[in-house]
């Protein structure tokens, strides 16, 4: 039994040993082949490539060590190969110190995160002062530098961006691969330097649109960089294929009408920038003039801008297809919205009242607009202290809802409760129309808050996930207590003052009013409204 | 002989008026190359300083620990000593001033420690600081000024500290105070511009009557981040420099070059650091305090007079705090003080490795370099030091610089 257990034992380790052999020997062929192909490049041109593969080969175990040590035997063995081991060397140094405070290896980082930094910039410093504005490798050691100083936020920050940007545009002039300027502006972008990263890819564009590449194969790319979520790319390389096809209106407008669709907020996943697909519409109303608008595009525009909080704009599109599609399926949403933009964004409540007495007049099917419009003009009754009016809207949409509409009904018969046992309003409610009617409440053109959804648009039962934002006074360590007074269609929650967010699913379909005012020691900070569509 | 006279004549009074008018004990100087450089004794000084406030675990702010017979400052000193603490930072003078002298001698006598004395300029008064208050202004400079003429000819004081985040109340977020005055103007954005200039104009009135009774210590506004400074410049020219107390995680960001711009003075960082207690773990996480704070050093360093790449206007850091203070949490509860609490008391995403959105990551509690442990020796709890202390202890001694691209 022993024996056989040590047998077992054996072998187990014999195997293990050939494993790590085999693996230790494919290893060391790699390192040698690479070498060998360092070795003998005879243009530095040559290096990039095996350089990249030696890093990839290094930083999969994360043998940072490993790495610096064999670049310096390199550099020993031909001194010609200085700027890419001093660049490689700094790379690594900089990973090495990423993946310590990543990984918290404390050890090591406190006892040689000096020296790694220290040996970081001297060999960047060192492999920019040995290449020209022409090497791709003097722009990622600059790439390096400001990585380094942008990390530590020091006042070298700044000198090194600046120096970035001109040595990547004096590449620009003089080497025509753009890749490099990619890299730099795809780093600039991830560490939030937008305004350079832009500049940089519009460069990068700019390179690739004037090479001479053919208008499909632009658009190609533009569409992997749009599904790659690298938005202002993709919207460079756009521009420049527009540009080359908008002599052809009959081909030009569907592409427009297109882009526009998926960079709008109307598609409910993907990447998504409503301005641009603003910017898109724009040039659809200049190459064919309203007349290409038919009510969806119409609809589609005026969403876009309502979910982009370009409320004004979008409050007159959507009178816009109200005035030229009075039967459209959108009609009622497009009344409805008109009438939240008009009181609670533009403080007009005579105009909301309205546009949503146009819906509650109807004697068309009832919606849920119809409902919801009902609704809001029975509250701003109720509010002004009108109670007959009041009720008479409420029980107006009782018996127009009838059971169909069950979390409506369930607000109206709270409203009415308290018309009936004479007691004022629901405080948070109350709080809201106070300040979003009265006169002298808060300008509704300064909000300090603004209410996210997430998704913007959801099916009846799908979980939805309202926060806030505040933009509050700095106030260092001493934390000001806010408080969150929700209100209006909450749906399935009941948000308590602590909440700043909260999770709901509503049960019916229809435009979902929300209403926050947050409150701070110093009284009322701000109040918004949040817009969902439930489908 | 007759034509030596009249130089003689004029060296005999330049002599004479530079020894009726010696050099301040601590001054601040301007370089040639617009860097500043605090100077203590006629040699520059860089402040590697705490902030101290002693609390025993089971009291709280009213415990007067000046008068501890215990003397935690003996215990404590010896220990900074060995750190490399040069300065502590104290918010208020205690009531009795036997005792305070006591505690800046024994510190500067025993540790060559030197002390930064504070003021809170009656920000915790009830019920609000009313700085537009002629009789309130009366009251808290009449503290100040008998706080600077009691001490102000002990050797171990560095300079004046006034106030400390006092700057947040003028958003009316905070301490929210007004004045007629102020009540009368309907715009908010102005309500706000007016308490900063009544507040700021109140700490020039002070730092003007500071100078006048010590013209040998610096005046310092204590200021929370750079809010307001805008308006300090116009309206308090005469303080020496910015006491800043900033909360940005690993580093300061542009802090100092910021500072050039809006109230060119130079900074003393009199609160800065990071806990050691990680919220999103819930364990005690002494790395990640010494990671910030060795980081934060760092870049102390790199604005120092003389640095070439830095903004040349830092003397250095009294970073918050040298001991835990255990009453933090729920101050009003008397049970609380003797629990070292680990829920969060406020959120910072800055402080990245605990930062979970909307939740609060920021331990009051547990911000020491040094720990306190509920055993007592000779009187005093024991002091346990934490890694922060080690590693800015190794910084100190050898802190690295950068090196630049050659033109």
């Amino acid at each position: 039994m022993n024996l056989k257990f040590l047998i077992l034992i054996c072998n187990f380790t014999f195997c293990t040993l050939n494993f790590a052999f085999t693996c230790f020997a494919q290893d060391n062929d790699q390192l040698v082949s690479l070498s060998k192909r360092i070795i003998e490049a005879d243009s530095s041109a040559g290096l990039y490539a095996p350089f990249e593969e030696l890093k990839e080969f290094y930083f999969r175990d994360n043998r940072y060590n490993d790495f610096v040590n064999f670049l310096k035997s390199l550099g020993a063995k031909k001194k010609a190969l200085a700027p890419f081991t001093q660049y490689y060397i700094a790379l690594s140094r900089y990973t090495q110190l990423r993946y310590l405070e990543e990984k918290q290896g404390w050890d090591e980082y406190f006892a040689q995160g000096n020296a790694y930094r220290g040996e970081l910039t001297a060999q960047a410093i060192a492999a920019v002062e040995l290449t020209t504005s022409a090497d791709a490798l003097n722009l990622y050691a600059r790439l390096l530098l400001w990585q380094l100083h942008h990390d530590q936020q020091d006042n070298f920050a700044d000198e090194s961006l600046l120096a970035l940007m001109r040595a990547a545009e004096e590449y620009a002039k003089v080497n025509p691969d753009a890749a490099p300027i990619k890299a730099v502006a795809d780093k600039l972008s991830s560490c939030a330097a937008r305004e350079n990263s832009s500049r940089l890819y519009k460069l990068y564009s700019e390179k690739l649109v004037s090479s001479g590449i053919k208008g499909e194969l632009l658009n190609a790319i533009a569409a992997d960089f749009f599904r790659e979520g690298n938005l202002e790319l993709a919207e460079n390389l756009y521009d420049g294929y527009l540009a080359r096809i908008a002599g052809d209106k009959d081909k030009a407008i569907p592409v427009l009408i297109d882009l526009a669709r998926s960079f709008s907020y109307y598609i409910d996943e993907g990447p998504k920038d409503p301005f641009y697909a603003e910017k898109l519409f724009k040039k659809i109303e200049a190459l064919g003039g309203k007349q290409v608008f038919d009510q969806e595009l119409i609809y589609l525009r005026a969403f876009n801008l309502e979910k982009s909080k370009e409320y004004k704009q979008a409050r007159e599109l959507y009178g816009e297809l109200a005035r030229a599609y009075p039967d459209s399926a959108h009609y009622p949403e497009a009344i409805f919205k008109s009438g939240l933009i008009s009181v609670y964004i533009l403080g007009d409540i005579k105009e909301a009242r309205a546009y949503f007495a146009r819906l509650a007049g109807s004697e068309k099917e009832i919606t849920p607009q119809a409902v919801a419009a009902l609704y809001q003009l029975g509250l701003f009754s109720q509010w002004e202290n009108d109670r007959a009016q009041a009720r008479k809207y409420f029980n107006l949409l009782l018996e127009k809802a009838k059971e169909g509409y069950p979390e409506t009904i369930a607000l109206t018969r709270q409203r009415l409760q308290e018309i009936e046992g004479g007691v004022p309003l629901e405080y948070n409610l109350r709080v809201f129309l106070d300040l979003a009617l009265a006169p002298g409440g808060a300008p509704a053109k300064e909000h300090k808050i603004d209410i996210s959804a997430s998704p913007f648009r959801a099916v009846k039962g799908a979980r939805l996930e309202i926060g806030s934002n505040v933009y509050s006074a700095q106030t260092g360590c001493m934390q000001v207590e806010l408080e969150y007074l929700w209100s209006g269609d909450l749906g399935s929650a009941t948000p308590s003052p602590g909440q700043s967010s909260f999770y709901t699913s509503y049960n019916e379909n229809g435009t979902k009013v929300i209403g926050l005012v947050v409150v701070s020691p110093a009284g009322f900070l701000d109040r918004n409204i949040g817009i969902i569509d439930i489908r | 002989m007759r034509k030596l006279i009249l130089p003689l004549f004029f060296l005999t009074i330049t002599f004479l008026g530079l020894s009726c008018h010696p050099r301040p004990r601590v001054y601040i100087k301007k370089l040639k190359n617009n860097h500043y450089q605090l100077i203590v004794d006629s040699k520059p000084y860089i402040v590697k300083g705490v902030c101290y406030n002693p609390i025993p675990i089971g009291k709280n702010y009213d415990y007067d620990w000046w008068s501890d017979p215990a003397k935690p400052w003996l215990a404590d000193g010896k220990l900074m000593q060995g750190m490399g603490v040069n300065t502590i930072r104290v918010y208020q003078a205690g009531s009795d001033p036997q005792a305070v002298r006591k505690v800046v001698r024994d510190l500067y006598n025993l540790y060559r420690i030197r002390t930064i004395m504070g003021s809170w300029l009656g920000f915790w008064e009830y019920p609000c600081p009313l700085y537009g208050d002629r009789a309130f202004r009366e009251k808290v400079k009449k503290e100040v000024l008998e706080m600077v003429n009691l001490y102000k000819d002990e050797p171990g004081v560095l300079f004046w500290t006034l106030g400390n985040e006092n700057n947040y109340s003028c958003s009316g977020e905070v301490n929210p105070w007004s004045s007629d005055e102020i009540d009368k103007e309907p715009d908010p954005q102005k309500k706000r511009v007016m308490r900063f200039r009544t507040y700021y104009s109140f700490v020039n009135e002070l730092a003007r009557e500071i100078h006048q009774a010590d013209p040998h210590h610096p005046v310092a506004l204590g200021n929370g981040e750079l809010k307001g400074l805008e308006f300090a410049r116009e309206s308090a020219p005469d303080v020496d420099l910015i006491a800043c107390i900033i909360y940005r995680g690993k580093t300061f960001g542009n802090l100092f070059k910021s500072l050039r711009f809006s109230f060119d003075r130079p900074v003393m960082l009199a609160e800065f650091g990071a806990d050691a207690f990680n919220a999103y773990l819930k364990k005690e996480d002494q790395n990640m305090q010494a990671f910030f704070l060795e980081s934060q050093w760092r870049q102390i360093y790199g604005n120092l007079a003389g640095n070439p790449q830095g903004a040349g206007n830092c003397l250095g850091g009294t970073s918050f705090e040298w001991l835990d203070e255990w009453w933090k949490h729920n101050e009003s509860s008397a049970d609380g003080w003797s629990a070292h609490d680990t829920e969060s008391n406020w959120q910072n995403s800055s402080y990245y490795f605990d930062s979970k959105e909307g939740t609060k990551n920021m331990n009051e509690e547990w911000f020491g370099i040094v720990s306190l442990s509920p055993e007592t020796e000779n009187g005093l709890h024991k002091r346990v030091p934490r890694k922060a202390y080690y590693v800015i202890r190794e910084f100190w001694k050898n802190p690295v610089l950068k090196s630049k691209i050659k033109k």
